[in-house]
């Protein structure tokens, strides 16, 4: 294979510059897929999936995520990557990647590989290398761990087919929400190049389901679905048009997960804002708080969020936020709400909606119950009653409730936000300049 | 009436024979209560049984258990049984007794409402929520095999608070079917042994068990600073945050793992 790299770099120099270019890339899931050890080669996987450490920034580290080659044949501004960069450039060998994913594998420092790559030549070209590396680790390594391969948009359908049965799971990432955006920002590419694998690997998914319930044997493709990632906070889109684009994602292209990366200006490129007070970590949060309520709470996006009214609250999570705008729906009594009622009270999860409609079968639950069960009472208190009564006297005040869960916020006793914690982040922005 | 203590063993067996005890005195539930380890503070007018663990009524009591409780409510009180918490042999007896005797059966663990349910649910949540933070954060290292006939054993240490070596074992017996491995719990010097492509079990030992660096074997050194370095380098700068670190992995498990250089 010829390479525009020095053959002598060493796998430790290697593994620093191609993991270094891939860390940007958010999924790092191995779930959705659950498969048994056959016993002729190594690995299994769990359908929850398993993280198996936590870098500096606090990010889960479950899958060995690295590029095949940094070299790359594209411009795209947000990119440490992009071909008018002058950084280090390394590629590395199919059988590099399939001995790192073994042995760190073995001795459970990862659940699997994600191979993600720069352009290196042309689509295809790449497409290929990646899709040997895996035919590899799969036949030759007989690796049966998760294997998450990223399709490289304008890449022959053919090379796509072909990662699918060799993935777990496959990505093609959106980068913007808007094709303007996309544009503006990525001049070498095209939402149309980006939609069509997508489509692809939807359509071949759906297929196969069919497929097995025919021939039990046939081989999976794509087992865990397919996931996609949009940049946040580099280009002027309100969290509306985010969101309305997970939406339609989730909807209409069957995605697993839709992932929101807050933008980190590696490039300083002029086109782009410099965020002085670090990547938008809150936003970040707060999308993702809407993506579950999305995915797991029966929530719509209108619901959330209007034109009119296009951005999160930053001060209190959506879900909060939907409540005191709806105070209409509220009391709920605890003891007669049926589970997509529970689920739409502030300080109540799945777990504990679940649980509170499996608990009242044996009899009326108190708020001690509550509390035994997981229910956030400090939050949950202005939405509920338990047998009539409300925990204690409070007023069903918009007002009123917003005030009390940005007090407690403020205090430091309300909700948990993973970064506001130490201070690392996002602390220039305080909950005055927020306009509360 | 006085109150009777029955005194078990600190095991599953110990737990599982008390309860076959209990049942078997024939005196109704309110008086009996189970406790695990030594008596500490001892009551006035309460009577002290010890009970001496007994495979046969194990047997019969995990056999009931399971047949009339289902697969699920076994291992969670199995995963009870496992806790670190000396209050486990009530929880678990009174979890028992809800099920069979007040007749809520399968879905006991759903009656939160019963105090001792809520126990017992709470010890099993805690150790399967250890169990799967071991399954994640274990760390093998490769052993050269001593033996001349080539190969090689992984090897990983634990120190879990609650005994969890039976809970994991399964998983790395399916995962790891072609490897010769070991998980040892130090706390409780334990081990979980599993030979390649053989069924796994449980050994105890009396002395320390601790393999020397010069035990690696020859590729070990180099994949762990691979991993160090892996580690350090997919961390996001501008993102640095060490107390969600902190938070999603405890500093007892970052002391067993290979990636977390710096000791406390």
């Amino acid at each position: 294979m010829e390479l525009r790299i020095a053959p002598q770099m060493s796998v430790m120099e290697k593994l620093e510059i191609l993991a270094e270019g891939a860390k940007y890339d958010v999924s790092c899931s191995s779930s959705g897929s659950s498969r048994a050890n056959d016993g002729k080669g190594l690995g299994n996987t769990v359908a929850a999936g398993l993280c198996h450490s936590f870098a500096a920034d606090g990010r889960c580290i479950s899958l060995l995520k690295i590029l095949f080659t940094n070299e790359c044949i594209y411009d795209c501004k947000y990119c440490v990557n992009r071909r008018s960069n002058d950084v280090p450039r390394a590629s590395f060998t199919p059988d590099e990647v399939c001995e790192l994913t073994m042995e760190f594998y073995r001795r459970n420092y990862i659940e699997g590989l994600f191979l993600s790559s720069g352009i290196l030549y042309s689509p295809n070209y790449t497409m290929e290398l990646i899709c040997e590396t895996v035919h590899k680790l799969r036949t030759i390594h007989r690796f049966q761990g998760y294997v998450h391969i990223k399709a490289i948009p304008g890449a022959d359908p053919l090379l796509i087919q072909k990662a699918g049965y060799l993935a777990d799971r496959m990505s093609v990432n959106l980068e913007m929400a808007t094709a303007e955006g996309l544009r503006a920002i990525a001049p070498n590419k095209h939402r149309k190049n980006i939609l069509a694998p997508m489509r692809q690997i939807q359509n071949g998914i759906t297929e196969n389901k069919n497929e097995i319930t025919l021939y039990r044997h046939a081989p999976h493709f794509c087992e865990a679905g397919q996931s996609t990632q949009m940049v946040i906070g580099a280009l002027p889109e309100s969290d509306f048009q985010i969101m309305s684009v997970a939406e339609s994602l989730y909807e209409k292209f069957s995605l697993k997960r839709v992932y929101y990366s807050a933008f980190v200006n590696v490039n300083e490129d002029k086109d782009l804002p410099a965020l002085s007070g670090g990547p938008p970590l809150l936003r970040e949060h707060r999308l993702y708080q809407a993506d579950w309520l999305l995915r797991f709470y029966d929530f719509k996006v209108e619901e959330l969020l209007t034109a009119e009214r296009p951005n999160f609250n930053m001060a209190i999570d959506p879900k909060a936020d939907w409540a005191v705008r709806h105070l209409e729906q509220f009391p709920v009594e605890i003891n007669r709400a049926d589970y997509h009622t529970l689920l739409r009270i502030p300080g109540l999860g799945v777990k504990s909606a679940r649980r509170i409609v499996a608990a009242r079968r044996f009899g009326n639950l108190t708020f001690a119950d509550l509390k035994k069960i997981g229910v956030v009472l400090k939050r949950a208190l202005y939405f509920i009653t338990c047998n009539g009564k409300m925990m204690y006297p409070t007023k069903l005040d918009e007002e009123y409730i917003v005030r009390n869960l940005v007090y407690q916020n403020q205090m430091g006793k309300g909700e948990k936000l993973p970064f506001l914690a130490d201070g690392t982040s996002y602390r220039q922005l305080s909950l005055f300049e927020m306009g509360v | 009436m006085e109150e009777k203590y029955l005194i078990c063993e600190d095991s599953l067996e110990g737990i599982f024979t008390g309860i076959y005890d209990a049942y078997a005195l024939r005196e109704g539930h309110e008086h009996v209560h189970l406790q695990v380890g030594e008596e500490e503070n001892l009551r006035l007018f309460a009577a002290y049984v010890h009970i001496v663990p007994d495979p046969v009524k194990t047997d019969k009591v995990a056999r009931t258990l399971k047949t009339r409780l289902g697969e699920h409510v076994y291992h969670s009180l199995c995963r009870a049984a496992a806790s670190c918490y000396s209050d486990k042999g009530e929880a678990v007896y009174r979890t028992v007794v809800d099920a069979l005797t007040a007749g809520s059966g399968r879905r006991v663990m759903e009656n939160v409402r019963n105090p001792h349910v809520a126990r017992c649910f709470e010890l099993a949540r805690y150790t399967a929520n250890e169990a799967h933070y071991e399954i994640e954060f274990i760390r093998f290292q490769e052993l050269a095999a001593t033996n001349g006939a080539g190969g090689s054993v992984l090897f990983a240490k634990i120190g879990p608070k609650n005994n969890v070596v039976p809970f994991v074992m399964p998983h790395f017996a399916d995962r790891l079917s072609i490897e010769n491995f070991m998980v040892y719990d130090e706390k409780r010097k334990l081990f979980g042994v599993h030979p390649a492509g053989e069924e796994w079990y449980l050994v105890t030992t009396e002395t320390d068990f601790l393999p020397e660096e010069a035990a690696w074997s020859a590729k070990e050194q180099e994949y762990q600073e691979l991993f160090r370095a892996f580690h350090r380098t997919i961390a996001i700068k501008s993102r640095e945050n060490r107390k969600l670190q902190r938070q999603m992995c405890a500093y007892r498990y970052q002391d067993y793992m290979v990636e977390f250089e710096q000791k406390r």
